[in-house]
């Protein structure tokens, strides 16, 4: 392996100074938004007294640097906190509905590998004939249409009127959970995979016209061989960093996917959180999401550099 | 004349607890779709109605409130009796009841959950009882409550929520320093003496019940109550799924069907599309300082503006565009379903000249400018204000519509720094003294934050609360509601019905006019 161990401690490195940062900025962030968790919560009846109350029950009426103290002392002893809606501790929140958001989002990123690659070599083999332009036309109205209606398509053809698949839920067994989340996984996956079709479609294009592929087909090297080992190793470094950049923007998706089909995953979790601004679990989904895609640009790099041994050196 | 009342209803008990002698199925399990999840299974410390509908499913009251929402019925009590002065009920309790884990109900239960709920340092709902003074146990199965002034609602507010029987022990059991932290571990897994016993909660995915079978309450022919053996309630926030769950059979009820939706789901031979009589009332509230927070002059100070906006509104036409004609016009700001409602006919019917005549009179004969506030992503709010905005611009009222999400709307509007917005009620205790605190009386909460006050009408509401008399006391409300719908602070719009839909096998749910989901003469038949 060409990856040095040097780089990857380096790279766990720079997302302490990340982490951190991402601390102070959610925290100054969600209190600066109009508006607060106590009023919010019990609403336009309250009053004055009540909310000063339950303002002082849970520290809301202390200084904000005294706040933080608390709230970077209580993560360094492992806790979040509590809920102010939910009532229950935010670490407790995070471990139940993060899983289904992660199980929700990775399979989106493999059915979105699995539509995109080999559409996108045949679309690339054929490139600018009637095949190329059938099948990227497809993938664009996948690009084009707002999940949510997608969402609403699949479900009414699906599950309500072919009954192949339940609507929405998130499942108990492993099985059930692939059977269960096939719909709202594919309702991602496929503005994804119309991003990465194009995107591999494209590099193998420019790949397949490169000097070292006639090269090594010069050599007398099989068709299977050059595309393998040539063509696609290269053709699929962007690829991989557009997939990594993209698990963001895919977990962004999972928040409007998890309401529609019913899932109960941290986006849907964080979109209510926003608007109850219920700074704890605000704090600790940002912390996880953090965390999540920390990794997920890590693993990235890491398989790049696999791939393409300028990058771990 | 209490004293007579008291024993009419002791006569009363002798009665089954009345329930529609349908013949009903006994057995199987009801899946129900909620739009949201409840929160906090406390009585005393929850405060959304995710917790307050559902909550007499797993506890008791001492009375419970009659389906129509407007009276009360024999519960964990089974009489009372007011002293002549009116200070001291005395209330017998019902004998052999118990909890859903077969420990009997005692009165020191009954006392401590009274003096739980009473306790102005917990919750938000304490108000409902303001007026008790002591609660004590005077038999094993009386209890006596002392009252500081004499109290024309107390027994309608022991059959309010809040003042569930929760069992003593095993909620002083529960971990936790303070009551409040207490209340959360045991509302995890609440335990109480209503229809359902508590199995299970994955929160925001689906809570399971099972029959209570210890439950005190027979049927009309004298069946055991409840009818089901299970119960789930699963979580669905979409609209749209949560109709298609239903429609695909994997639920057998569904609540807040949209009601764009409404008809489509009553043509459909497979469902019961229901439409509830609610207390529900939709209305815009109007901002009726003297001045802005931003110093300018505001022009709905004057009470001639406010009515001129009410008469330019065609509420029928309001009522079908937004509605779908579901919805029905109001007769005062409180819904025809709370007691004590008086007016004739349609609040403020739709007069455009008389608007405009107004308006002159009151010096905006060139029309103004309004701002309100709109929930982001709401489309009832967007419905209602893009219809007024059209209606208004014919007298002259621009009506301008700034979207905020809902934290920032409860700040600007507990601020005061608003001009409209659109707002709704649900009564939580058959009596109109919990509207009128919040609407009418400015103490409580500057009168729904309109800023508007009455001395007339604080006085008179300060009298209905230890008025005994009924016929005096709805002499009270009426003018109230007089005072205040001639200076109308708000704009009444349409009261609503709660629409819930079932599959056509799903029998005896009843939803009362205060939102309380009643499954316990639930059943589904073959």
């Amino acid at each position: 392996m060409p990856i040095s161990l040097r780089y990857v401690v380096l790279r766990l490195l720079q997302i302490v100074p990340t982490f951190f940062l991402i601390m102070v900025v959610v925290f100054v962030l969600v209190r600066l938004l109009p508006g607060d968790p106590t009023s919010t919560m019990i609403g336009d009846r309250a009053t004055d007294a009540d909310v000063a109350r339950i303002n002082a029950q849970l520290g809301l009426d202390r200084p904000i640097v005294v706040q933080f103290g608390i709230f970077v002392e209580q993560f360094f002893q492992g806790e979040l906190g509590d809920s102010i809606v939910n009532r229950t501790s935010v670490l407790g929140l995070i471990a139940h509905r993060l899983p289904a958001t992660l199980f929700l989002t990775a399979f989106a990123a493999l059915l979105a590998v699995f539509m995109a690659v080999p559409l996108a070599f045949i679309a690339a083999l054929r490139h600018d004939s009637g095949v190329d332009g059938a099948i990227r036309s497809a993938f664009q109205v996948g690009l084009s249409t707002p999940v949510f209606y997608l969402g609403i398509l699949l479900l009414t053809l699906f599950a309500a009127h072919l009954r192949w698949f339940p609507v929405g839920g998130y499942g108990e067994t492993f099985g059930d959970k692939l059977y269960h989340l096939f719909l709202p996984a594919l309702t991602l996956a496929l503005s994804l995979s119309a991003v990465l079709m194009r995107n591999l479609r494209n590099s193998i294009v420019e790949v397949l016209e490169a000097e070292y592929v006639d090269f090594a087909r010069a050599k007398g090297l099989k068709a299977r061989v050059v595309l393998g080992k040539h063509v696609l190793r290269n053709a699929v470094i962007p690829t991989v960093t557009l997939l990594g950049l993209n698990i963001g923007t895919l977990i962004g998706g999972a928040v409007i996917t998890e309401t529609v089909f019913a899932v109960p995953g941290a986006g849907r979790l964080m979109i209510d959180s926003i608007y109850g601004r219920d700074y704890p679990v605000i704090q600790g989904l940002t912390l996880a999401f953090a965390i999540v895609v920390s990794l997920v640009f890590l693993v990235t790099d890491l398989v790049q550099a696999a791939l393409d041994p300028r990058v771990g050196a | 004349m209490k004293k007579l009342i008291g024993a009419l209803f002791s006569i009363a008990i002798a009665l089954a607890v009345a329930l529609p002698a349908a013949a009903a199925t006994p057995g199987g399990k009801l899946v129900f779709a909620r739009y949201a999840d409840s929160l906090l299974l406390d009585p005393v410390y929850n405060d959304a109605n995710v917790d307050i509908w559902i909550l007499t499913n797993l506890y008791d009251t001492l009375f419970l409130p009659t389906d129509d929402g407007k009276d009360v019925q024999p519960g964990l009590a089974t009489a009372w009796q007011a002293a002549d002065d009116g200070l001291t009920y005395t209330i017998t309790l019902r004998q052999g009841v118990k909890f859903a884990d077969g420990t009997a109900l005692t009165a020191d239960d009954v006392k401590w959950s009274l003096e739980r709920a009473a306790n102005p340092k917990n919750g938000i709902w304490n108000f409902l009882l303001a007026s008790v003074d002591t609660v004590a146990v005077s038999a094993p199965d009386t209890i006596t409550i002392k009252l500081k002034q004499p109290d024309p609602v107390l027994i309608k507010a022991l059959a309010t929520f809040n003042t569930a029987i929760l069992p003593q022990k095993a909620y002083e059991a529960s971990p936790g320093a303070t009551d409040e932290e207490k209340a959360k571990a045991f509302a995890e897994h609440p335990l109480g003496t209503g229809p359902f016993k508590f199995v299970s909660w994955e929160r925001n995915v689906s809570m399971k019940l099972t029959r209570n079978e210890n439950y005190w309450r027979k049927d009309a022919e004298g069946k055991q109550l409840p009818y089901l053996d299970a119960m789930e309630f699963v979580t669905i926030p979409d609209d749209a799924t949560r109709i298609l769950k239903l429609q695909a059979g994997e639920v057998d009820g569904s609540e807040f069907i949209p009601y764009a939706r409404v008809a489509e789901l009553k043509a459909d031979p497979n469902l019961d599309m229901q439409l509830w009589p609610s207390t529900k009332v939709n209305f815009l509230t109007l901002n009726v300082r003297p001045t802005l927070k931003d110093g300018s002059k505001n022009p709905m100070a004057d009470p001639r503006v406010r009515q001129a906006m009410n008469y330019a509104i065609d509420k029928d036409a309001l009522i079908k565009l937004v509605t779908f004609d579901v919805a029905k016009p109001m007769i005062s700001f409180m819904s025809s379903s709370t007691p004590y409602v008086s007016g004739s006919g349609p609040a403020f019917p739709y007069d455009q000249a008389k608007a405009k005549a107004l308006l002159a009179d009151a010096g905006y004969g060139d029309g103004l400018d309004v701002t309100s506030l709109a929930l982001a992503g709401s489309a009832d709010d967007t419905a209602i204000l893009s219809t007024v905005q059209q209606m208004w611009s014919q007298v002259g009222i621009r009506l301008k519509i700034e979207q905020v999400d809902n934290a920032t709307r409860t700040a600007r509007y507990r601020g005061g720094d608003f001009q409209m917005r659109v707002s709704l009620w649900t009564d939580d205790i058959a009596d109109p003294n919990e509207i009128v605190s919040y609407f009418a009386d400015f103490k409580n909460i500057e009168s729904m934050h309109t800023g508007w006050q009455d001395k007339k009408v604080s006085d008179l509401f300060d009298a209905s609360l230890k008025e005994m008399d009924a016929g005096k006391r709805a002499a009270q409300y009426k003018e109230i509601q007089d005072i205040y719908m001639a200076a109308p602070p708000i704009i009444p719009l349409y009261e609503s019905p709660y629409p819930v839909a079932f599959r056509k096998a799903v029998k005896g749910f009843v939803q009362i006019p205060l939102g309380n989901n009643i499954f316990v003469g639930a059943s589904v038949e073959k």
